[in-house]
């Protein structure tokens, strides 16, 4: 009995072991580029990551019952000027022929006005929310950074590959 | 051959007690209707269907401690001797008179189980690209670490997917070479036997009060666990 219960343990443990490792091993395992193309992707993987952990911040506080103000304004203003340097995050020959594993899609490239386009969006969304983060008031916050996520999604939905599903 | 004639008529008894039905049953609605929801990308009540899912696993991991014999983990949760024994029997014609899971069924109810709480719980804390939806706990982890919860959610699913076709071509197996219906059972609760298993069963207010704990760990889980 007790060989049994600590065998199902066991074997719950391990499967969470493996499914973690491969995903782990996966994630870390590029290599540093070399080629220009390569290095532009996997510095703008950078800033996409710096980008999503200031939004991440933000709706962490909007969770809470007593959300940090000075956080949520510090992250909007990071947001603002993230969201404009954007732009100079794609060179050509970043994209998938940069051999580095990138979700971005030849799109951004073929199609750089309905990109520019969906680029303006968050950087209008972030411009206005800014001020909004300083003046304090939740409920307008809230909706803003609803926006902002708007925007973010509008961009990946064309110009980033899907998720499977 | 325990001493009875073979051509008694056989006995119809009750093998899996209500609870544990429902549970079946309502995983498999909720499951699939977690996965549409991520398909027409209507994440609000995919998370809602996934705190379904957190409750009703949660119950059945209690309930297999203290539930009905038939669905306790001590009742089938065999060593790998058994289970390999009873392996070795698998291309025999007949399905035997166990009243329960047979060794092998009984890991796979293990690797089910185990499978759908990692489902659940790397979703508790994924984030997705957008930052729009993520888990209750998500704030307790860095951006890069909900999106890696988010890659072993998605794994988790493949794994779920490979088990269920697992499990549906057992049926099928069972069903077609050792014309064994293990289908109505898990409807009804009802098989027939050779020999009445005599099998005890747990009241309902056992269910009522395993149902309440659950609902407590989910309710407090949908709360980010802020109590």
């Amino acid at each position: 009995m007790a060989f049994q219960k600590s065998l199902f343990a066991l074997s719950l443990l391990a499967g969470f072991v493996i499914v973690g490792s491969a995903v782990q091993a996966h994630e870390h395992m590029a290599p540093m580029p070399t080629t220009p193309g390569g290095k532009a992707a996997y510095t703008r993987h950078e800033n996409f990551k710096l980008q999503g952990a200031a939004f991440k911040a933000i709706r962490d506080e909007l969770k809470s019952d007593s959300p940090n103000m000075a956080l949520i304004s510090t992250n909007a203003a990071k947001l603002k000027s993230s969201a404009e340097a954007l732009p100079t995050w794609f060179p050509k020959g970043s994209g998938p022929e940069s051999k580095y594993e990138t979700d971005a899609k030849p799109e951004i490239w073929s199609d750089p006005v309905k990109f520019a386009a969906a680029v303006k969006r968050l950087q209008v969304e972030t411009v206005k929310f800014q001020p909004i983060a300083a003046g304090g008031d939740l409920g307008a916050i809230k909706a803003q950074a609803q926006a902002v996520g708007g925007a973010c999604k509008n961009c990946h939905d064309s110009f980033r590959v899907p998720e499977e599903k | 051959m325990s001493g009875e004639p073979s051509h008694n008529p056989k006995v119809r008894a009750k093998l899996w007690d209500g609870p544990t039905r429902i549970v079946h049953w309502s995983l498999v609605v909720l499951i699939g209707f977690a996965w549409w929801c991520v398909k027409a990308n209507q994440t609000e009540w995919h998370l809602w269907a996934g705190y379904g899912i957190l409750g009703l696993i949660v119950f059945r991991l209690i309930w297999g401690f203290a539930g009905s014999a038939s669905v306790r983990f001590a009742s089938f949760v065999k060593g790998p001797i058994t289970t390999l024994a009873y392996a070795k029997t698998l291309s025999r014609r007949s399905a035997g008179d166990m009243a329960g899971h047979n060794p092998l069924g009984g890991w796979s109810v293990v690797a089910i189980l185990g499978a759908i709480l990692s489902q659940v719980v790397t979703g508790l804390f994924a984030v997705d690209v957008d930052g729009l939806e993520s888990g209750p706990l998500s704030d307790r982890v860095s951006f890069e670490t909900g999106r890696l919860f988010s890659k072993w959610h998605d794994l988790s699913f493949t794994t779920i997917k490979l088990l269920v076709v697992l499990h549906l071509s057992a049926i099928a197996f069972y069903a077609l070479y050792k014309r064994a219906n293990l289908i109505t059972p898990m409807i009804t609760g009802y098989k027939s036997f050779e020999a009445d298993p005599k099998l005890r069963f747990a009241p309902l207010w056992r269910a009522a009060l395993v149902a309440g704990a659950a609902a407590a760990v989910t309710w407090g889980v949908m709360k980010g666990l802020r109590l």
